[in-house]
């Protein structure tokens, strides 16, 4: 799907213009941005946007019950706007809103984390062309509006209520761009089947699914000519001595597989059978890993440590997903680190409104 | 709530509400970040009774200090609860049941000293 710009010639009047960036201004000096200016939330925007959401303005979205933070829709309606999103998006945000406050995802823990994480928004199913996100072309940082807007406004839901309304602080080591928007967008027919199917949703759904990240590592093979030769690459990836993955396992990863790379495992694999494989071997020697400082020297039971024996960076199979995505024409994949600390995915259908 | 005009700015705002003027009307800019709801205290300024108890929350001499404070209140005369209470460690909450258990107590209650 290609997405174009057009320019248009609006005709402003220059006092709304300056009033308006004055406002923009004022949101930047008291903390209402994600760093980048926003759209001022006129209360006459969060109202449209608080309809297309389905939602009045005071109802209780969700909680953060050890900050005692109660969350309305009339703030995440502000934040939508002040992303940028259209109200068309309004379903989906819905399911969004609900996903990013599910308890399991720990969206505060997310936010103050040394480990930098940034929610990773995952769209699939016949949403994605209704809506025109790209899923193709940079399908992992697209310059698109849907991609850039919904990704922003998990990040910026994440930033405003993980910090317990500024009582708290985030830790983020060296965190990664997707802290400022992380959005994918499946293409709407696949080989393997819609991602969502992964978590258990219809084929024929629209959902997003959630999950805290470290940024995506590329997975290069040009010259491979097997789905087994991408596949290996791809473990290798996985078993790199620096991933977050080793100790604890809680996490887990994305596999990002565009065309190119498709072709070849496609035709040697099923999703279960890729899975099965990478999950098996995908290792690496324990010892060598607690060499190198990778595994604790007293480690706790959790982290299941056999000493001589070869290692998966997954605990169970269910870490791995797999999502199709990104332009033919290179022979490129991806893997994105699951943080460690959220140890469950929230997969939301998205219902009309 | 101000106008802006082409000499500049005109307002500056509080840090929890704005106002905007980027319009001909002038509209309420709604505040995307969620705020801890305290929960619903009471304060008593005056104890209902005249008696005092010590909680220790092992600062450093925070013991000795307190059982120097109690005998001086008896000389004169009051009430002191003779146990004190330990707290754990200064840096992590009261637990629930010694909380609830404290809040019940109609004197006063002093908690956390060091020196």
């Amino acid at each position: 799907m290609g997405v174009s710009c057009s320019k248009h010639s609006i005709r402003v009047d220059p006092m709304t213009t300056y009033a308006t960036l004055e406002d923009i201004e004022n949101c930047m000096d008291n903390g209402w941005t994600d760093g980048l200016p926003v759209i001022p939330p006129y209360g006459s925007l969060v109202d449209a946007m608080l309809e297309a959401m389905g939602w009045q303005g005071s109802d209780s979205v969700g909680e953060i019950p050890d900050q005692n933070i109660v969350v309305r829709a009339e703030k995440a309606a502000a934040t939508a706007v002040m992303a940028g999103c259209k109200t068309e998006y309004g379903p989906l945000l819905r399911a969004l809103t609900e996903g990013l406050l599910d308890p399991k995802l720990n969206l505060s823990g997310v936010e103050v984390t040394t480990g930098g994480a940034a929610v990773l928004v995952i769209v699939s199913g016949p949403v994605v062309e209704q809506l025109g996100f790209e899923h193709e072309t940079n399908a992992l940082g697209a310059n698109c509006r849907a991609n850039a807007t919904v990704g922003r406004f998990a990040q910026m839901m994440r930033y405003f209520c993980g910090r317990g309304g500024g009582v708290l602080q985030s830790h983020g080591t060296i965190g990664h761009p997707g802290r400022l928007s992380f959005c994918i967008a499946e293409h709407p027919k696949t080989e393997w089947g819609a991602y969502h199917t992964q978590y258990g949703l219809p084929e024929t759904a629209s959902a997003i699914s959630l999950m805290s990240t470290e940024g995506p590592n590329s997975v290069n093979n040009h010259y491979g000519d097997t789905g087994t030769h991408i596949l290996d690459t791809i473990g290798d990836a996985l078993c790199h001595a620096g991933q977050t993955a080793w100790y604890y396992r809680s996490g887990g990863f994305v596999v990002v597989i565009p065309p190119d790379h498709m072709a070849l495992v496609a035709k040697d694999f099923s999703r279960e059978q890729a899975l099965e494989y990478i999950y098996k071997n995908a290792r690496r020697q324990t010892d060598e890993l607690a060499e190198l400082g990778r595994i604790a020297k007293n480690p706790i039971e959790f982290a299941e440590v056999a000493p001589g024996e070869l290692r998966s960076p997954l605990k169970s199979r269910e870490q791995l997903t797999f999502i199709e995505c990104g332009s033919s024409g290179g022979r490129f994949s991806a893997i994105i680190p699951r943080w460690v600390g959220s140890t469950h995915a929230v997969c939301k259908e998205i219902k009309s409104v | 709530m101000t106008k802006a005009t082409t000499n500049g700015p005109a307002y500056n705002p509080p840090a929890k509400q704005l106002t905007s003027c980027g319009d001909v009307s002038c509209e309420l800019l709604v505040d995307p970040i969620p705020r801890p709801t305290p929960e619903a205290i009471t304060v008593s300024l005056r104890p209902k009774v005249a008696k005092v108890t010590f909680v220790d929350h092992h600062k450093p001499n925070s013991r000795i200090i307190m059982e120097y404070t109690q005998s001086v209140l008896r000389k004169r005369g009051i009430e002191v609860e003779g146990e004190i209470f330990i707290k754990a460690d200064a840096s992590t909450r009261m637990p629930a049941a010694m909380l609830q258990s404290l809040s019940q107590e109609r004197g006063l209650i002093l908690c956390g000293i060091s020196d």
